[in-house]
C-alpha cells in the first residue's frame, strides 16, 4: 500500500519534503524579513550621505570603515542599508504583480478555454497579438504613459505578463474540460460556475503555484530593468536597478557597489526558481509516480 | 519501391490446420520454481512464487489471470526488465538449455534480438508516432542484419505476410493513420521478422476489436506453425486462451493455481479460483444463469506477505483449515494437469448464488409496457471546421429509433467507431443532435435550461473510465451525492445519502473518506453507479462500464446492476462491445454499424437468428464456448 500513503499526503506536506522548495522558501521568507525589519537592521538610512567617505571598500578590505560594512557608492551612502531598504520594493513587487497577473490571465484563460468557439479565438488572438510585441519595450512604454511610481510599475508589470498564464493556463483547462468528470458534473445539474469553481479550478492549481513563483522571479527582474533605465519608482526610493545603474559608472574604482545588487537580484530569482521547480515536482502527479516507489 | 503486386500472394497462409494438442516439440523454455520479490520490509513480496512450466518448440503456452496476478512480470523476467528493485531469489529459467538468467548481459542482449521477440499490449504506442512505419522496420531490419538495399523488398514482404493490403503505401504511412488493428499486424510483422525462437505475446489482442482480435490470433498461429515459433501468450481471457493455447497456467496474485493442457482446463477446471473465473463469464450461447461474482479482490503486492499458506484462501468457498498456513504443492492430479489446491481433482461445488432471492435476479420485473423515453429518427453530423478547410461531413449517428420501457435493459453492440457511443452521449444531452427527436415521457426534450433539469432528472450516465469520470481531489462522500450540490441541502441529509449509496453498490461505510485513487477499478465504478443514483433516475445510460475490469469483478458489476433494477425499477441503455455482456442483462438488442441500426429486436432471437452479415460477423468473432468448434475460422 505503498501507493496509498504517498497519494494520501497532502500536496503541502510533499511540498515540505522537497529540499528545493526549502531552500527557495527560507531565501524569500528571509528576504521579506529584511524587507520589514528593514530601519532595524541597516546601519544607515537608504538616503543619508556621507560625502566625506565616497567609494569607500568593504570594511574588509584596506582602507574599509567600519561603519560601512560593504562600503559606499559614489554618494557615500551606505550600500548595506541602501540594498536592506531596496527589498521593500521587491517585496512589494514580487507579491502583488504575479498575483495580479495571475488573476488576470487565469480569468481569461478560464473563459478562453471553458467557453471555446468564437471568445476563444479572440482571447488567444489577443494574446498573440501582445506577446508578439517585446516585452521590454511594452513596459517602458506603459511606464512612460503612467508616470513613475510604485503602483504604475505592479500595473506596468500585470500588463506585460498576463499572457504568460493566460496561455499555459489555457491549455490546462482545455485538457480538464474534455476529463469525463466535468460532463459528470454537468448531468448532476452543477451550474458552469460550480463546474470551473469546484472542478477546473483545483485541478489548474499547481500549475498556477508554480508559474506565480515562477513570475516572482521575473517581475523582480523587470522591475530591476526598469530602474535600472530610470523608469521605475520615484528617484528617492533605492531598488537594485537604481544602485546596479550607480554602481556601473564607478565599476573600475569600486566593483562592490555593482556587485553586491547584482548578486542580491541573482539570488532572489534562484529561490523563486527553487521553489517554482520544486512545487512543480511535488504538485505534477506524473513526475510524482515516476519518482515515487 | 518494389510495386505491391509483385509479391506472390500465398494462399496456404489462410489454411491452418487443427492445432495439435501435444506439440512433440523439444522444451525451448523451462522455468523451474521461478520466484521474484518486490522490495518491501519487513519482508519482501514475492510477487511470482514457485513458477514452473515448460514450452515445446511450437507450441502455445498461455498465461492466465487477472490484473494483479503477476502475467506480465513473467515476461519482464525474461527481458531483464523488471521493475526498480525487483529481483529473481529463486529458480532458473532455460531458454533452449542456456541460463537466461545467470548469462552475461551481452549475451542476454543478443538472444533478445535474435531469437526472442515481444507483441506489445498496445500497438499504437509501441509505433513511434514521428516515424513512419517504413523508417521503423528499416531500423528493425538493419539491426537484424538485412543489406542495406534490400530492407524495402523484405519489408514489404514482411506486411503482405501478415496481411496488410498494399504494403508498400503502409510503408510510408506513420502509425496514426492506421487502425489498431493495422498497427497490430505490423508490430507483429517486426516480432517474427527475425525468425525467432520466442514471441511473448503480452494482452496483444486486448485492446482490440473481437472482429480483429480473431484476425491476430490467428495470424499468430498460422505464422507460428509455418516456422515453429514457441508462444507465450498471456490473456486475462479464459475462453480465447482455451482457444489460442495448447498448454495454460492460470495464475493467481503470483501464484500458479493450476497448469496443464488447455482443453482440459477449460472444461473441467479444478481448481477453485479457475471455476469460479469460469462461472464469472457471461455466456453467447446455452441457459441464461446468474453469473458466480467472486466476493473481495486480488490481493495488492504489499498485502502478499501477510497472506500465508494458499494466496486465494481468503475469497474461497470451499477454504478449509488445511489451506493455512503452508502453501499447498502443486499436484499432478490428472496426467499432465497440475493442481495446487488440497481439494485436488476433487473440490466441492461451491454454491452460486449467495442467497435463494438472487436466483430471480434474472427477470424483469413486470411493469408498465409503454416506453417512457423515445428516440426518433436521431442523427448526429461532424462537419470539419477551420480557415479554408471544408471536409466531408461524418455521420456518427445516423437516423436511429428506439423506445425504452421501465425496468427495461437495452443493449447497443457494435465495434470501436459504430456511433454507440455518440448515441449515448446524444441520449444524454452531452451533445446536440443534428436531426430528429428525444421525447421523454411523451414531452420532446430540447436545448432549453428547464429541459435541461427535466432530462437529468430522469436520465443518468455512468461513464466508461471510471478514473477519468471521478474528480481526484474529491473524496467518495462527496463523489457520490455530487447532484445533491446544486440544490439547498442539509449537510447531515448529504452525509446519511451518501452511506444509503456506498451500501447500495456494495461498498463499505469506510470508503466515504477515501479519494478515487486510493481505490480499485471495481470499487471506482461502484462509485461512478452511485452517483448516477443518487437522484434515483428513471434511466441509466451506461457506456462500455466494464469493458477495462476484470472478469471476476466485471460479474460483481453486472449483477450490481441487476440487484438495483430489481429494488429501484430503473431501466438501462447498456453500451458495450461484449456481446456475452449484452446477452447477460438486456432483453432488446440493436446492433450499430457505422452509425446506423442494422439489426434489432430481442436479445435471444437476435442473436440465436441473426439475419445482418454484421451481427454474423460479431457473433462468429467471439470465441466459441465449444472448443471442438474451430476458432477463429
Amino acid at each position: 500500500m505503498s501507493n496509498l500513503s504517498l497519494s494520501a499526503q497532502t500536496p503541502f506536506r510533499r511540498a515540505l519534503g522537497e529540499p528545493s522548495v526549502l531552500i527557495g522558501a527560507t531565501l524569500l521568507l528571509l528576504l521579506v524579513a529584511l524587507a520589514v525589519f528593514a530601519p532595524w537592521l541597516a546601519p544607515h538610512g537608504p538616503n543619508e550621505q556621507d560625502l566625506l567617505s565616497t567609494l569607500l571598500p568593504p570594511a574588509w578590505a584596506h582602507g574599509g570603515d567600519r561603519s560601512f560594512p560593504l562600503g559606499t557608492d559614489a554618494l557615500g551612502q551606505c550600500i548595506l542599508s541602501r540594498l536592506i531598504y531596496s527589498t521593500r520594493v521587491t517585496v512589494i513587487i514580487a507579491l502583488t504583480a504575479p498575483l495580479g497577473a495571475a488573476l488576470l490571465g487565469c480569468a481569461l484563460a478560464l473563459i478562453a478555454g471553458y467557453r471555446g468557439g468564437r471568445i476563444e479565438w479572440a482571447i488567444l488572438r489577443m494574446v498573440d497579438l501582445w506577446m508578439s510585441f517585446p516585452a521590454i519595450v511594452l513596459a517602458l512604454v506603459l511606464m512612460v504613459a503612467l508616470s513613475p511610481g510604485l503602483l504604475n510599475v505592479i500595473i506596468a508589470i500585470i500588463l506585460v505578463d498576463w499572457t504568460r498564464f493566460c496561455r499555459v493556463i489555457r491549455a490546462d483547462v482545455v485538457v480538464l474540460r474534455r476529463k469525463d468528470y466535468v460532463a459528470a458534473a454537468r448531468i448532476t445539474g452543477a451550474s458552469h460556475w460550480q463546474v470551473v469553481m469546484k472542478d477546473i479550478v483545483p485541478g489548474i492549481t499547481p500549475t498556477l503555484v508554480s508559474l506565480i513563483s515562477l513570475e516572482m522571479g521575473i517581475s523582480v527582474v523587470a522591475e530591476s530593468i526598469l530602474s535600472f533605465v530610470g523608469m521605475s519608482v520615484e528617484p528617492h526610493v533605492p531598488t537594485w536597478g537604481v544602485m546596479i545603474a550607480d554602481g556601473l559608472k564607478s565599476v573600475f574604482s569600486s566593483p562592490w557597489g555593482l556587485i553586491a545588487p547584482v548578486a542580491c537580484t541573482v539570488l532572489t530569482v534562484l529561490a523563486t526558481t527553487c521553489l517554482g521547480d520544486g512545487l512543480r515536482r511535488t504538485s505534477d502527479p506524473r513526475l510524482f509516480n515516476r519518482s515515487g516507489s | 519501391m518494389s510495386p505491391a503486386h509483385a509479391i506472390p500472394w500465398k494462399p496456404d497462409l489462410l489454411q491452418v490446420p487443427p492445432v495439435q494438442t501435444q506439440p512433440s516439440g523439444v522444451a525451448l523454455l523451462e522455468a523451474i520454481g521461478l520466484t521474484v520479490s518486490a522490495p518491501g520490509s519487513p519482508e519482501r513480496p514475492q510477487v511470482l512464487r514457485d513458477v514452473s512450466f515448460t514450452l515445446r518448440a511450437g507450441a502455445t503456452l498461455g498465461l492466465v489471470g487477472e490484473s494483479g496476478a503477476g502475467k506480465s512480470m513473467l515476461g519482464r523476467t525474461l527481458a531483464r526488465h523488471l521493475p526498480e528493485g525487483f529481483s529473481v531469489d529463486a529458480g532458473t529459467l532455460r531458454f533452449g538449455g542456456e541460463d537466461l538468467l545467470g548469462m552475461p548481459a551481452d549475451d542476454h542482449r543478443r538472444l533478445l534480438r535474435a531469437r526472442i521477440a515481444f507483441i506489445p499490449q498496445e500497438p499504437t504506442t509501441a509505433l513511434n508516432p514521428v516515424l513512419t512505419i517504413g523508417q521503423q522496420l528499416q531500423e528493425h531490419l538493419l539491426h537484424l542484419g538485412v543489406a542495406k538495399d534490400e530492407w524495402r523488398e523484405r519489408a514489404t514482404e514482411m506486411l503482405a505476410e501478415v496481411r496488410i493490403h498494399e504494403p508498400a503505401q503502409v510503408l510510408d504511412k506513420y502509425a496514426f493513420q492506421l487502425s489498431g488493428g493495422m498497427c497490430q499486424r505490423v508490430m507483429i510483422a517486426m516480432a517474427f521478422a527475425g525468425d525467432p525462437q520466442l514471441v511473448v505475446s503480452d494482452e496483444a489482442t486486448t485492446a482490440l476489436d473481437a472482429s480483429t482480435q480473431a484476425h491476430i490470433v490467428k495470424l499468430i498461429r498460422s505464422l507460428q506453425q509455418r516456422r515453429g515459433t514457441g508462444v507465450i501468450f498471456v490473456t486475462h481471457d479464459l475462453g480465447l486462451a482455451a482457444h489460442a493455447c495448447d498448454e495454460l497456467v492460470v495464475l493467481y496474485a503470483g501464484e500458479m493455481a493450476e497448469r496443464g493442457p488447455a482443453k482440459r482446463i477449460f472444461t473441467r477446471s479444478l481448481h477453485p479460483y479457475t471455476q469460479a473465473l469460469q462461472r464469472a463469464n457471461p455466456h453467447l450461447t446455452g441457459a441464461r444463469r446468474l453469473l458466480f461474482s467472486l466476493p473481495g479482490q486480488m490481493p495488492g503486492i504489499s498485502d502478499f506477505s501477510s497472506l500465508k499458506g494458499c494466496r486465494f484462501q481468503p475469497r474461497c468457498a470451499v477454504a478449509t483449515d488445511t489451506c493455512t498456513p503452508h502453501v499447498p504443492a502443486m499436484r499432478e492430479v490428472l496426467p499432465e494437469h497440475h493442481v495446487r489446491c488440497v481439494h485436488g481433482a476433487s473440490a466441492p461445488e461451491p454454491l452460486l448464488a449467495a442467497d435463494a432471492s438472487d436466483a430471480t435476479l434474472l427477470h424483469a420485473p413486470r411493469m408498465s409496457e409503454a416506453p417512457f423515453l423515445q428516440v426518433e429518427g436521431l442523427s448526429k453530423t461532424y462537419t470539419p471546421r477551420g480557415w479554408l478547410r471544408r471536409g466531408t461531413s461524418m455521420h456518427a449517428v445516423k437516423d436511429v429509433s428506439l423506445s425504452i420501457a421501465p425496468g427495461e435493459f437495452v443493449g447497443i453492440v457494435g465495434e470501436s467507431g459504430s456511433g454507440k457511443s455518440s448515441l449515448a452521449r446524444l441520449v444524454m444531452g452531452l451533445e446536440t443532435p443534428s436531426e430528429g427527436r428525444i421525447l421523454l415521457n411523451g414531452k420532446a426534450l430540447v436545448a432549453r435550461a428547464e429541459d435541461w433539469e427535466r432530462r437529468i432528472a430522469s436520465i443518468q450516465m455512468i461513464f466508461q473510465d471510471a478514473r477519468s469520470a471521478l474528480n481526484p481531489r474529491r473524496r467518495v462522500q462527496s463523489l457520490v451525492t455530487q447532484s445533491m450540490e446544486s440544490r439547498p441541502h442539509l449537510h447531515s441529509d448529504r452525509k446519511a445519502r451518501a452511506r444509503e449509496l456506498v451500501g447500495d453498490v456494495g461498498l463499505a461505510p469506510d470508503m466515504l473518506a477515501r479519494f478515487p485513487s486510493q481505490m480499485s477499478g471495481g470499487q471506482r465504478q461502484r462509485v461512478n453507479i452511485g452517483r448516477a443514483l443518487c437522484d434515483l433516475p428513471q434511466l441509466l445510460v451506461a457506456d462500455e462500464i466494464v469493458s477495462g475490469l476484470d472478469v471476476s469483478v466485471q460479474a460483481q458489476i453486472l449483477n450490481l446492476l441487476l440487484r438495483i433494477r430489481r429494488e429501484h425499477k430503473i431501466s438501462l441503455l447498456l453500451i458495450s462491445h461484449d456481446l456475452a455482456v449484452v446477452r447477460y442483462l438486456c432483453s432488446r438488442v440493436l446492433v450499430m454499424h457505422r452509425g446506423v441500426v442494422v439489426e434489432s429486436g430481442e436479445t435471444e432471437a437476435v442473436f440465436a437468428n441473426p439475419t445482418h452479415a454484421y451481427t454474423k460477423s460479431l457473433l462468429a468473432a467471439a470465441p466459441p464456448r465449444d472448443l471442438q468448434v474451430r476458432w477463429p475460422a
